[in-house]
């Protein structure tokens, strides 16, 4: 017995940094929605950063630890109480046997990464801790159940530095690599496409993320079902963008006029819906180069 | 053959541009000869009608070197015959009770459902692609004969199992899904398996056929009626 929950908040998943290697058979990749804020969690306890999480999307998530830890908060700023007394996220922090973890409100972000010292000693399937509801795969975290880990008596605790943290507003910028059909879209859509804000709608979850705004339209109505890859953005008879996250489905039939970058759709996952985003390109060099950074500063 | 950027760690290399079983070929011995490099830097490998996805580990190739290496490692790829491949039988009940468009599709070709069936059963099916669900693999091509369109509006449950056909392709629905496909029959074969080491009996480069058996045969495997 390791964490006992006292209350579970909706939709409270397990997840790592995702399911590889079967997308031939159409299963997706899952993973964390924000790999910054939970590789920043991970960090924050020494473990390996793509190691097993809590995602939290809704609040009054309530824990009870039967055994002594460190624990790491990250991701939406939230309120967090440890024995009713408020604590700051973006930090670890010392647990004891018996202490109560409480996640409040959210005050701005969307999803709350816990992490347990060492991860929570589940079994992977299929190489990943990832949850998938609609394939069957991983933990939804349930009232009652128990959450395991290793004790671990720590003596210290670590915080995010103030100039690394994240700020999660309404409005977001997001890089855009011209790739697949856009040879398809005009001039004119793509000025169309660039030079407005797009709405958030609510269709809105880890698969995918629907916009509203100014339509654009493609020269052809559809392409020969093709894989798709995790950010591209399709455009369907409707002409309203459809971003893929990480539990896109694997092959896909609408034109997709780019595909927004990585890192930015992390930043998309903290947004509520309502909030507006728009695209600028980027090139694919100044693209790589901003990935390959983000991952070398976190694994170093 | 074209290689475009696809995202920012991955491209797509397009082989054709409509979907023919030579196109099918080349992309299925493509996608053999990348997956027997065991290249720990390719996190995926996906295939399609035209087409193949590779997403890349961007901390080992950028955008010029994964060009590079995929135009000369694919120079002298040569087409492989396919239809030597295993060849997978899957037992199918096909029957008005269980296969609710059934009639539809007899009606569309102007045959009777005794011919329908036996048409369906006949031949030998390639995939052309996995996706849409897990397991759920694109068979092609149906006999022009019994080539029937989508459902005008899909319906909002298909039960597991089910054996379908859309225009000139057939397909069996992995596990519960909506879907707008001509439902024909049912098997109790699994092609989304937890329990098997690579998830799926079916890949690829498989090959499958149908085989009519009957009711008495099909509650004898599992199978199931109601829904």
């Amino acid at each position: 017995m390791s964490f006992k929950v006292l209350n579970s908040a909706f939709l409270t998943l397990i997840q790592d940094s995702g399911r590889f290697s079967y997308s031939h058979l159409g299963v997706t990749n899952s993973g964390f929605m924000d790999e910054y804020a939970a590789f920043a969690c991970n960090k924050l306890l020494d473990n390996d950063i793509k190691g097993n999480l809590l995602e939290i999307s809704f609040p009054n998530l309530h824990l009870e630890a039967t055994k002594d830890t460190t624990l790491a908060f990250t991701g939406a700023f939230c309120e967090l109480f440890i024995n009713d007394e408020q604590k700051n996220t973006w930090c670890s922090h010392q647990v004891k046997k018996g202490d109560s973890i409480r996640i409040g409100s959210f005050k701005s972000g969307q999803r709350v990464y816990l992490g347990v010292k060492n991860g929570f000693i589940l079994k992977k399937e299929f190489g990943s801790f990832s949850t998938t509801l609609k394939e069957g795969f991983g933990k939804i975290l349930e009232k009652n159940s128990i959450l395991d880990f290793e004790e671990f008596k720590g003596t210290k605790t670590k915080k995010w530095h103030k100039n690394y943290l994240p700020q999660y507003g309404n409005d977001l910028t997001l890089r855009v690599i011209l790739s697949y059909q856009e040879d398809t879209f005009s001039n004119e859509a793509k000025e169309l496409f660039f030079n407005n804000k797009y709405k958030i709608t609510s269709d809105f979850n880890r698969m995918a993320c629907k916009l509203d705004g100014k339509e654009i339209k493609s020269n052809i109505n559809g392409v020969i079902s093709e894989a798709i890859s995790y950010g591209s953005i399709q455009i369907p008879n409707d002409g309203k963008p459809i971003i893929l996250l990480k539990e896109a489905q694997t092959i896909g039939g609408y034109p997709k006029i780019g595909s927004v970058l990585s890192i930015d759709c992390f930043k998309l996952a903290q947004m509520k819906i309502g909030g507006t985003v728009n695209f600028k390109e980027i090139s694919i060099n100044q693209a790589q180069e901003k990935l390959k950074k983000f991952y070398s500063t976190f694994l170093s | 053959m074209k290689i475009k950027i696809a995202s920012v760690d991955s491209v797509i290399i397009y082989f054709g541009e409509f979907i023919s079983k030579d196109i099918s070929n080349k992309v299925k011995s493509v996608y053999s000869y990348l997956k027997s490099l065991e290249n720990d830097s390719f996190i995926e490998i996906i295939p399609s009608y035209t087409s193949i996805l590779i997403k890349y580990d961007i901390l080992k190739y950028d955008i010029s070197s994964i060009t590079i290496f995929l135009k000369n490692e694919l120079k002298n790829i040569k087409n492989e015959d396919f239809s030597s491949n295993k060849l997978i039988v899957v037992d199918t009940f096909y029957s008005t009770e269980v296969g609710f468009d059934l009639q539809r599709v007899a009606l569309n070709a102007n045959i009777s459902i005794e011919e329908v069936i036996k048409i369906h059963s006949s031949k030998i099916y390639d995939v052309f692609t996995i996706g849409f669900l897990p397991g759920f693999a694109y068979l092609a091509s149906v006999d022009d004969k019994i080539i029937t369109p989508r459902l005008n509006s899909p319906r909002k449950k298909i039960p597991k199992g089910s054996v379908a056909i859309a225009d000139s392709q057939t397909a069996v629905y992995p596990c519960d899904s909506p879907g707008g496909w001509n439902i024909i029959g049912r098997t109790t074969f699994e092609f989304f398996d937890k329990s098997l080491e690579n998830l799926s009996p079916v890949c690829i480069n498989t090959q499958i056929k149908f085989n009519p058996i009957s009711k008495e045969e099909y509650i004898a495997q599992g199978g199931k009626i109601e829904f």
